[in-house]
């Protein structure tokens, strides 16, 4: 049965480490957030603590956290947005303390406004009544050890840009230019196939720059389509008789005799449902 | 969103003291460090520049444990006091309050569920008081069949 004291790390500081440095960062991480939860339960009153409930303690904690960043991101992505505000986060606090309760959660989403919510004044009143517990440690250069476990960015052929986070991993190599355009089949990407103009030049960035972007190399005429369906059809029955076909068209690049070969591909459920 | 007149002067009122309150947080250092409280948001896809909110989370988390580990204190002491004799000092006992994880558990049953999906440890954390290699060892043959 292992306890561990609470007492102030710097004297404890030699005999507490008796685990290796830790390799990946979520150990690193782990064991910052167990010397902070020690702190605090250091200053709740407890003298000391048995180690599996201290990580059992610092596992839970580290689940609030998330299950707060969690549900804020969602209620954020629920109004489009991006990036949550303090009303989301608000939310998301009243999303986790509905079990234990708080003033005006009968009324949550009501006429009230969410800023006056009883889960931040309660959070005032913490933050005036507790003192300060700062860090016992200083986590010298944290970002630089949890980029030591991610991969090294290579030379990078697309720039990333200011829209994707740090903390997503790199664009896979796609190689030389050369490679990524030959494909298995012979396959081209759109904007390097011969029907757009402007494909040997310059890069794929460059084209989008522009109003016109790819330009079609023969000019054609408007294309118009309609659905030639029975008149029976039902939007919420399977109604397999719609036909797209081309009104006109300058080359006859869709066949109209393969336009009528499909007309005979009758789905035989749609007899069976009337 | 109401725009009604009187509750727009209350509104005031209350922006003012939420305004006070996160500037006031950014005064108060929260015992766990922005760094891995920044970290623990970019993990679960919670990226926003503002500090304060960073800040806000990071008390709300403190403030939790603090509460779990009041709870568990008040279980503590409950036991200690129900234990207790008459002729035992109390002064030692002050100084051996050790977290356990029967309080622990305890206070985490109170605390309740997280809708997150991989929240594993849950509620119900206690110790195994046995092992076993299937969950139909040891039961009636008949209530096997299930």
């Amino acid at each position: 049965m292992k306890k561990k004291k609470l007492k102030s790390r710097r004297k404890s500081n030699s005999h507490s480490h008796h685990e290796p440095e830790p390799s990946n960062p979520s150990d690193f991480s782990f064991n910052i957030t167990r010397v902070a939860v020690a702190q605090i339960c250091k200053s709740v009153g407890f003298g000391r603590s048995r180690v599996t409930a201290l990580n059992t303690l610092t596992l839970v904690a580290t689940k609030y956290l998330e299950t707060l960043a969690r549900s804020a991101t969602s209620f954020s992505g629920a109004a489009n947005r991006a990036q949550p505000n303090l009303l989301d986060l608000i939310n998301a606090l009243h999303d986790t303390s509905l079990h234990v309760g708080f003033k005006g959660a009968d009324t949550l989403y009501g006429d009230d406004c969410l800023l006056k919510s009883a889960v931040l004044e309660d959070l005032s009143g913490f933050v005036s009544s507790t003192d300060e517990i700062p860090f016992a440690k200083p986590i010298g250069r944290t970002k630089e050890r949890e980029t030591e476990g991610l991969k090294p960015s290579p030379g990078g052929n697309l720039q990333r840009g200011r829209h994707i986070p740090e903390w997503l991993p790199e664009f896979p190599d796609l190689g030389n230019k050369e490679q990524s355009i030959k494909r298995i089949n012979g396959e081209t990407s759109w904007e390097n196939s011969n029907s757009v103009l402007g494909h040997q030049t310059g890069e794929f960035e460059e084209k989008r720059d522009g109003n016109n972007g790819g330009k079609l190399s023969k000019e054609r005429r408007k294309v118009k389509f309609w659905i030639k369906g029975d008149k029976r059809e039902n939007l919420n029955r399977f109604s397999g008789n719609n036909l797209f076909s081309q009104s006109v068209d300058e080359e006859p690049e869709v066949e109209h005799k393969k336009s009528k070969a499909k007309q005979t591909l009758v789905y035989r459920r749609r007899k069976k449902v009337q | 969103m109401n725009h009604k007149q009187q509750s727009n002067d209350g509104k005031h009122d209350d922006d003012s003291a939420l305004s006070d309150f996160l500037a006031s947080l950014m005064d108060y250092t929260p015992s766990i460090p922005d760094e891995l409280v920044e970290h623990c948001l970019a993990k679960s896809g919670f990226q926003c520049p503002d500090v304060r909110l960073i800040r806000l989370v990071a008390v709300a988390s403190q403030k939790f444990v603090a509460e779990v580990a009041s709870d568990s204190l008040q279980h503590c002491k409950a036991r200690q006091a129900a234990g207790a004799k008459d002729k035992r000092d109390k002064q030692p006992k002050d100084k051996r309050l050790i977290l356990t994880m029967d309080d622990l558990s305890k206070s985490l049953r109170e605390v309740g569920h997280f809708e997150s999906i991989d929240f594993v440890y849950g509620v119900n954390v206690k110790q195994q008081e046995y092992f076993a290699d299937n969950p139909s060892t040891g039961m009636d043959p008949a209530s096997r069949d299930e």
